[in-house]
């Protein structure tokens, strides 16, 4: 193999793992404006703990630095939830990680209000 | 980001408009063909009038659309809808109102007791401390509300002073503590629990009341009754009252003591501000929104019929102006009725739209001389965002 050949091959293979990477980067910054939990091995912890008394909008629309996320952790083990410090620790870094200050504002969702909202008619 | 706007030129799988309903209503009144096309999701999604956007699913959190607020009360199927906890289920026929603390005589009423009593209405903005809390920079936590978190109608029931009378409440008395029927689902999460100065409990339009816009209250907007603090901010406007305790002091309890507080003095945005320095919220600041248009609208040339709703607290509105160029010049807009306390006052501008892209702000002024801002006073719960109004369209033929 040539060393041209072998620049080409490496330049090919350079600009797959780029466009990959950056088409990675837009499907995962898509799901997180659309609301959805990432994958992760913290994602059941969140499931288990949060979601508890609400449902994960509370998560996904908040677009907060990792000092506010440890503080909202903390505020929910005030109010209850039952997460060790370790536990708490993976949480903090997971919703840290992804729902970040500079992440597009969540795609607002129309639906109609739950019943028992609006005299009948 | 914000596509939920109801005018000439929107993409064609938005809800059609209010107007556009109520007009092939009106025309087709009295045939059966009326109902029938209304009811057909396909043809007419006459249902999206009724959609609101959804913040949280649980507790329900849902702000009202932009288009909205073109009126002066705002219907019950397009207001929004806020909750710290789940809804509490309340049987009306054992639903009691306590009356407690310093009182001379301690009450249990029922709804057949407060229906007993005379009666009062008010028209009266209820708005959540957080509408806007989305458009704070740095963010901060809590539900992302963006203008929608607010709603006028007309609530009837019982003077709050009316059924104090009846406890005599003791020479001591200062604060009135009040809390509804919802409890947290876990019981090591605070209850929700408010309190008013009493001055304000003791003013004739603070009501116990019993239907909103003339209709007996729903479970979701507070049946049996509700607490009606017009012009403060809506966490005092507690659902299901159960409990009011008159007390000499403040509750020390999270919702009030720690939460829902805001600022004595502005600090830098971001900016950490000791607790000693928070005060409880009390009256709603002055605050228009431009309701007829939403960011991204495509509009024709001509005359655009521009309309809003303006807002302050205590006070009436004595003026709203409309700033098509950035803010260097202001125009007045129309103002409907006269200025009046605690409620929507409509404006109306009717624009001459010329091709290219516009920024259409609109601020208010109220009868004080109170006027919004550039930018909102930040402050670590994201409360009482009022800064001027801005919304982007583009007009072409």
């Amino acid at each position: 193999m040539n060393r041209p050949l072998i620049a080409a091959v490496l330049l090919v293979g350079a600009v797959a793992w780029a466009a990959n990477e950056s088409t990675a980067l837009d499907e995962k910054t898509k799901a997180l404006v659309e609301g959805q939990l990432p994958e992760d091995p913290a994602r059941p912890l969140v499931q288990g703990k949060c979601l508890l008394c609400h449902t994960s909008e509370y998560v996904t629309q908040q677009r907060l630095t990792e000092g506010q996320w440890q503080r909202t952790v903390e505020k929910m083990r005030k109010f209850g939830t039952p997460a060790s410090d370790e536990e708490a620790k993976t949480m903090v870094a997971y919703l840290a990680r992804n729902w970040t200050p500079d992440l597009p504002p969540p795609r607002p969702v129309r639906a109609p209000l739950p019943p028992g909202s609006v005299p009948s008619k | 980001m914000e596509r939920e706007g109801f005018c000439v030129g929107h993409a064609p799988e938005q809800p059609m408009t209010l107007d556009r309903r109520r007009f092939l209503k009106s025309s087709l009144a009295g045939a059966a063909a009326a109902g029938w096309w209304l009811n057909v999701p396909s043809l007419a999604r006459a249902k999206g009038r009724e959609e609101l956007i959804r913040m949280t699913e649980r507790p329900p959190n849902f702000e009202s659309v932009r288009s909205t607020f073109t009126t002066r009360i705002t219907p019950i199927e397009r207001f929004y809808l806020r909750n710290h906890f789940d809804i509490p289920t309340v049987e009306v026929a054992s639903w009691r109102l306590k009356i407690r603390g310093l009182v001379e005589k301690p009450l249990s009423l029922s709804l057949p007791d407060l229906q007993r009593m005379p009666q009062a209405t008010v028209e009266a903005v209820l708005q959540c401390a957080g509408n806007g809390r989305a458009l704070f920079t740095p963010h901060v936590p809590g539900v992302q509300w963006r203008f929608g978190a607010m709603g006028s109608a007309e609530w009837t029931g019982v003077r709050l002073k009316d059924v104090l009378a009846l406890a005599r409440p003791k020479q001591d008395a200062a604060f009135v503590q009040v809390q509804g029927a919802e409890r947290p689902t876990m019981d090591t999460t605070p209850q929700f629990i408010r309190a008013i100065p009493l001055a304000k409990a003791l003013h004739a339009d603070t009501l116990v009341a019993l239907k909103m816009n003339g209709e007996p209250l729903v479970p979701n907007r507070g049946r049996p009754a509700r607490l009606i603090v017009p012009g403060w901010v809506g966490d005092d406007w507690v659902r299901a009252l159960v409990d009011v305790e008159v007390r000499s002091d403040e509750p020390k309890t999270f919702y009030y003591d720690t939460a829902y507080r805001f600022p004595a003095a502005p600090g830098a945005p971001g900016a950490a501000i000791p607790a000693d320095q928070m005060k409880p919220m009390t009256k709603v600041n002055v605050k228009s929104l431009l309701g007829s248009l939403s960011d991204g609208d495509v509009l024709r040339p001509g005359i655009q019929q521009l309309t809003g709703v303006a807002f302050s607290g205590e006070a009436g509105i004595d003026r709203v102006e409309l700033s098509f160029d950035g803010g260097k010049s202001w125009t007045p807009a129309q103002l409907e009725g006269p200025a009046m306390p605690y409620g929507f006052r409509v404006f109306r501008h009717a624009w001459k739209a010329a091709e290219g892209s516009h920024e259409i702000a609109c601020r208010a002024t109220d009868t004080t001389g109170a006027t919004q801002p550039e930018a909102p006073v930040w402050n670590p719960g994201g409360y009482l965002h009022n800064a001027i109004d801005r919304v982007r369209v583009q007009v072409r033929s």
